[in-house]
């Protein structure tokens, strides 16, 4: 394909040209397209990077396109470390392999990798697992269909479906099948077309292609009559005409399948170093050799790159920049649990002619009972910039009205979003790097991510394999990891039990969640210690509620400090810099009631 | 020369914004209340504003970091904030009743400092709870 | 299962008044059930003064008021379980709770008071947009870590809303060495009483921008600043008036919601103004046997008037449990005249009533000079005069019970009128 790489920068020119972008450079490394030059909007720098993607043979594309008179803005240097009596131990000084991203498949890939006997090691640079996208997402476990043929998002999405039941068992996870109804309503067609045309396709044309689509995996999809649709779910607009029902599609509590994968990675000897921020990588003879961090070396022979949203960074410094990641943000609507009943089913509308800036987000639910709308899709240059805009809660609240049109806007308690990573040509990119030995991309990964994580890493560590890495298993492998009792869903019978076990499971801390003062605790020393009051919600859900940890955030901040032996000062939010308290002068602790 | 002070009457929920004349430091005329009260309200809020002193104190050994405490009577406003710096520095220890004299007679003002709350030595063997 | 005379679920002062009120009118088994490890509720934490004006004839500071409630309750038989959590009550006056030291309770109650009080609105239900730094609060959890934890939850701040609560802290923060930049409020009049704009506020030159609002927060791990704006007639930012104001923690101060969760789980009828149960005259909801005192029912403006609510709760489960009811044969339905939001009670359920029934209301415009006139069947029964009604202050008026008794009909209306002058 040599010979024909200057014909595909010119025809790339070409068409750039044509956009009125003259002066873009663009240059070709194997199949990797490299793009230089200036431009005046982050929507342009977008859109050239999917332009350079269409074409043949083009297979990533580096975009080092800017913004005219912008200049990125620098991370501010984390001030302190994270240091208490419980975390962290020492970061070693080898390592067999060295995991950098403690997303979901990060975490996913250690817990493969401990199944071996190697000295795995995972590295993340915030003080939890799971704070990037795998905590704030659709929390679905896709069957595949929206994905097209031919894309390994599809291939390892369908492999990791039949997983999901055993792997959320073994993982003491919430996991949820109530299936997704796809609806046709008589908005469905907008645009010119006569609505009875509209109507007609909308009944009887699109739900059978709809169904065809749809078999892929256990999953067996079926029409929905109007009156059945409305039986399963009351609430639904009555303007909805037929529907398309996938029993396949399943929840899954996506922070606590992140944290129960790291928890047993650690369980099984991998270590999990928090606040470890990975500034180099260092490459000798082709050859990685370890990483840089902000608390050490690691001597390495394989590394892999799971760094999410910053993975074409992290390839950056090993020189194996071979990607580029647009962060594209996404804002999800939280609802009080009090709605909970209103709809059981994931739904989405299925509308025509697809918006590209719509693409994904439906009506959903998570497992714990609230009822969300989201996520939207609006590509942004700020890695970082999860800050959600009244423009952004309005429009996903008007957009999924349309599916619920008397659902009460009153009845959110929260909004936030996540920052998916996808690359320009919208797949899954897990290669080795081309001239890195030892250093594996896995990146590009966006929906459906969280389903696809255990394929992911089951492909990740067959190019470990092939990249020489020696796997011998263990014997002594335990995949099973048992989470804290959620002391709300015991029976009375249990809870009698457990408070007598352990006298904490009688005194409630978060009121709106009833979340026990000893399941607090118990995540605070769980294998991957939850060492911030972010870090105690998403494993206990305490502050989670509708009022927002008004009535617990000062009882858990005191139980942090209690158990981590730090002072209240000293308790983060979320990490570094999110204190909750400012000093004061140096005192004596009075009572110790939580 | 003449000079207006507008002084906002907290006494019922008119809240009337009362204008209170002075000249050489005497009251010529007030203005703007609707009832008598207002008028009293107004020359005491001029004259020598006071208020109930109240913040809390750090105490040894209690079942709680913090005492809360307040001066018997009103005192003169401006010394507020002077006063809760004063209060920071008394000593207490656990444990305290309702109307305990935290701090006698305060800038000499004959005024005191009390407690406003019975205060429980910390429970060692109940560390949870 | 044990079973039990009184249940009051919630130890602020309407559980503490309702629990003393119900032992002193002879019901000796009462049960107070509090979460938090001693009883009170928010009480302690306002260590300012300005409670009790009513019902002790003084002004006392918030503790104060708690602790006199607190003694008196010494003196009763009430038996007090803190640190208990009410997990689910039923229709049936079944009642699951929990504590550390007895574990699960289950219980069934004669009577239910209903007592737990209001919770404070969050940025979220305000749709505040912007980052999710640390340091964004409400007003009664600062409270609660400075005045009872003794911990500063910031150096440079700036508070949403002029609720009460808003502004004392505003006052406190400033005296605790704090910078307060200003409170922002998006409504063109204060939201809290007089007093507290004068002594809150203007006392310390304190800012209070009325008709502004938050737009945005900003700060990734903690707060950095916030952008604030002017607000139209409609109270939509307006674009050009936004301006960056650089603080370190963000203070809410935007409303309080009757905590219900638990009157639902019970069936009990909400009213959609008040956010609280449907009460009569006794307190009682619309479920036999369960009633509701203090700002579970509605959000009172002060405590005196929570501990009145209270007490006649109290009273009316001992009439209950005494059979000492005589119900009209036609419930009277209280319904809102000209110039009223609501009145609490909604409904008066009994008759030959031992003392008058005080309404509380709330007025939706501001008005001067008005007579507050209760009338049925378009007959005058009553009339009040105010100097002026506002609605962030509640007007209160009560009917003797002869009065009640003469109406024939099924309803009573309160009307504020103008009055000529």
């Amino acid at each position: 394909m040599n010979d024909k790489n200057p014909r595909v920068i010119k025809k790339i020119q070409k068409t750039f040209a044509k956009m009125s972008f003259p002066n873009i450079e663009v240059s070709l490394e194997g199949d990797v397209v490299h793009l230089e030059g200036s431009v005046d909007s982050w929507d342009d720098v977008v859109r050239l990077g999917y332009q350079a993607g269409k074409f043949k043979g083009v297979g990533e594309i580096v975009n080092n396109v800017k913004v005219k008179g912008i200049v990125p803005k620098k991370e501010a240097r984390q001030k302190k470390k994270l240091t208490t009596k419980i975390y962290p131990p020492k970061l070693p000084k080898k390592a067999d392999v060295v995991v950098v991203g403690g997303g979901v498949v990060g975490c996913c890939i250690a817990r493969e990798l401990s199944r071996y006997n190697l000295e795995v090691v995972l590295l993340e640079k915030e003080w939890d697992v799971g704070m990037g996208a795998s905590k704030a997402n659709s929390a679905q476990v896709h069957t595949g269909i929206g994905e097209d043929s031919g894309t390994l998002k599809k291939e390892l999405c369908a492999k990791s479906w039949p997983m999901y039941e055993k792997l959320t068992e073994e993982l003491d996870v919430p996991y949820l099948r109530n299936g997704l109804l796809v609806v046709m309503t008589k908005d469905t067609f907008s645009g010119k077309m006569p609505s009875f045309v509209g109507n007609f396709l909308s009944k009887y044309l699109i739900p059978p292609f709809v169904v065809r689509k749809g078999k892929i995996v256990g999953d067996k999809p079926r029409v929905v009559k109007r009156k059945e649709l409305l039986e399963m779910e009351p609430n639904l607009t009555p303007r909805a005409l037929v529907g398309v029902f996938h029993p396949g599609y399943a929840l899954v509590c996506p922070f606590r399948l992140t944290i129960a994968l790291a928890e047993n990675a650690v369980q099984n000897g991998a270590k999990v170093f928090l606040d470890t921020e990975v500034t180099g990588v260092l490459v000798e003879d082709k050859k990685v050799k370890g990483v840089v961090t902000n608390r050490g070396m690691i001597e390495a022979s394989f590394v892999i790159n799971a760094a999410g949203v910053f993975s074409d960074d992290v390839a950056a410094m090993a020189g194996a920049k071979e990607f580029t990641i647009h962060p594209r943000k996404g804002v999800i609507l939280l609802f009080d649990k009090e709605m909970e009943s209103y709809i059981t089913h994931q739904v989405s509308l299925l509308k025509f002619p697809r918006d590209p800036h719509t693409k994904g987000g439906a009506v959903l639910m998570t497992v714990d009972g609230n009822i969300n709308w989201g996520p939207s899709a609006v590509e942004i240059p700020d890695k970082n910039g999860r800050e959600v805009s009244k423009e952004e809660i309005d429009w996903v609240f008007e957009k999924y009205s349309s599916a619920l049109p008397n659902f009460p806007k009153s009845s959110i308690i929260k909004f936030f979003s996540g920052i998916r990573a996808p690359t320009y040509k919208e797949d899954f990119y897990i290669k080795p790097a081309k001239n890195v030995r030892g250093f594996v991309n896995v990146a590009g990964i966006q929906s459906p991510g969280l389903t696809a994580a255990p394929a992911i890493a089951e492909l990740a560590l067959d190019i470990l394999r092939e990249q020489g890495l020696e796997m011998e298993e263990k014997e002594d492998f335990n995949p099973v990891r048992e989470g804290i009792p959620i002391f709300e869903k015991l029976s009375s019978e249990k809870k009698r039990e457990q408070i007598e076990q352990n006298p904490l499971y009688g005194k409630i801390v978060c009121r709106c969640e009833h979340v026990t003062e000893g399941e607090i605790v118990d995540a605070i020393h769980s294998p991957l210690p939850a060492v911030t009051v972010d870090a105690v919600k998403y494993r206990t859900r305490a502050g989670s509620g509708r009022c927002q940890a008004g009535f617990c955030g000062p009882r858990v901040a005191r139980i942090l400090a209690r158990e981590l032996g730090i002072s209240e000062e000293e308790v983060m939010q979320k990490g570094d810099g999110s204190n909750l308290f400012m000093k004061s002068k140096v005192r004596k602790r009075g009572g110790k009631h939580a | 020369m003449k000079k207006s002070y507008f002084v906002t009457c907290t006494l019922c929920p008119m809240g009337c914004r009362i204008e209170v004349v002075v000249e050489d430091g005497k009251i010529l005329e007030i203005k703007g209340n609707e009832c008598k009260k207002g008028e009293k309200y107004a020359i005491d809020e001029f004259s020598n504003p006071c208020r109930i002193l109240t913040t809390t104190v750090r105490i040894q050994g209690g079942l709680l970091p913090k005492l809360p405490v307040r001066s018997t009577e009103p005192i003169p406003k401006k010394l507020i904030p002077s006063g809760v710096k004063e209060v920071k520095k008394a000593k207490v220890k656990a444990p305290v009743n309702y109307g305990d004299v935290i701090l006698r007679n305060i800038f000499n003002l004959g005024v005191d400092i009390v407690s406003s709350r019975d205060l429980e030595k910390e429970n060692k063997e109940k560390k949870n709870g | 299962m044990h079973e039990v005379d009184v249940v009051v679920i919630g130890g602020g002062p309407a559980g503490m008044a309702a629990a003393i009120s119900a032992y002193e009118s002879g019901i000796e088994d009462v049960w107070l059930l509090e979460r938090d490890y001693w009883v009170g509720g928010i009480l302690p934490q306002c260590i300012h003064d300005g409670f009790g004006n009513f019902v002790f004839g003084e002004m006392l500071t918030g503790s104060e008021y708690a602790q006199r409630y607190i003694n008196k309750l010494r003196e009763t038989g009430v038996k007090v379980r803190p640190n208990t959590m009410v997990l689910k009550i039923d229709q049936n006056r079944e009642i699951t709770a929990v504590n550390p030291s007895d574990g699960l309770i289950e219980v069934k109650a004669k009577t239910i008071i209903l007592s737990m009080g209001c919770r404070e609105r969050t940025r979220y239900q305000v749709l505040i947009p912007g980052s999710r730094p640390a340091g964004i609060y409400t007003a009664g959890v600062i409270q609660r870590y400075i005045n009872i934890e003794g911990l500063m939850p910031g150096k440079k701040v700036v508070i949403l809303g002029s609720g009460d609560v808003g502004m004392i802290m505003a006052r406190r923060l400033t005296l605790e060495g704090a910078k307060v930049k200003g409170v922002y409020e998006i409504t063109k009049t204060p939201g809290g009483l007089t007093r507290n704009v004068v002594q809150c506020l203007e006392d310390y030159n304190i800012p209070l921008h009325l008709s502004h609002t938050i737009t945005n927060i900003t700060g990734r791990y903690r707060v950095e600043g916030v952008t604030v704006a002017e607000v139209d007639s409609e109270l939509r930012p307006i674009k050009e008036t936004e301006r960056y104001v650089p603080c370190d923690t963000v203070v809410l101060s935007v409303g309080l919601i009757p905590e219900n969760e638990l009157s639902k789980m019970a069936g009990v009828e909400i009213e959609e103004k008040t956010k609280g149960p449907t009460v009569d005259e006794q307190m009682q909801t619309s479920v036999p046997g369960i009633f509701a005192c203090g700002n579970v029912v509605n959000v009172y403006d002060l405590v005196d008037d929570v501990s009145e609510s209270a007490e006649r709760a109290g009273k009316g489960v001992a009439a209950s449990i005494g059979g000492k009811l005589e119900r009209r044969k036609t419930p009277i339905r209280v319904k809102t005249g000209r110039n009223v939001n609501y009145i609490v009670p909604q409904i008066i359920r009994n008759k030959n009533l031992n003392e008058s029934t005080r309404f509380y209301f709330r007025v939706k415009e501001t008005e001067k000079s008005v007579g507050v006139v209760v009338s049925a069947n378009g007959d005058k029964l009553l009339e009040k005069r105010e100097r002026i009604v506002r609605p962030p202050e509640m007007v209160r008026i009560n009917v003797p019970p002869d009065t009640l008794d003469k109406i024939k009909g099924d309803e009573l209306t309160i009307d504020v009128e103008e009055r000529k002058k």
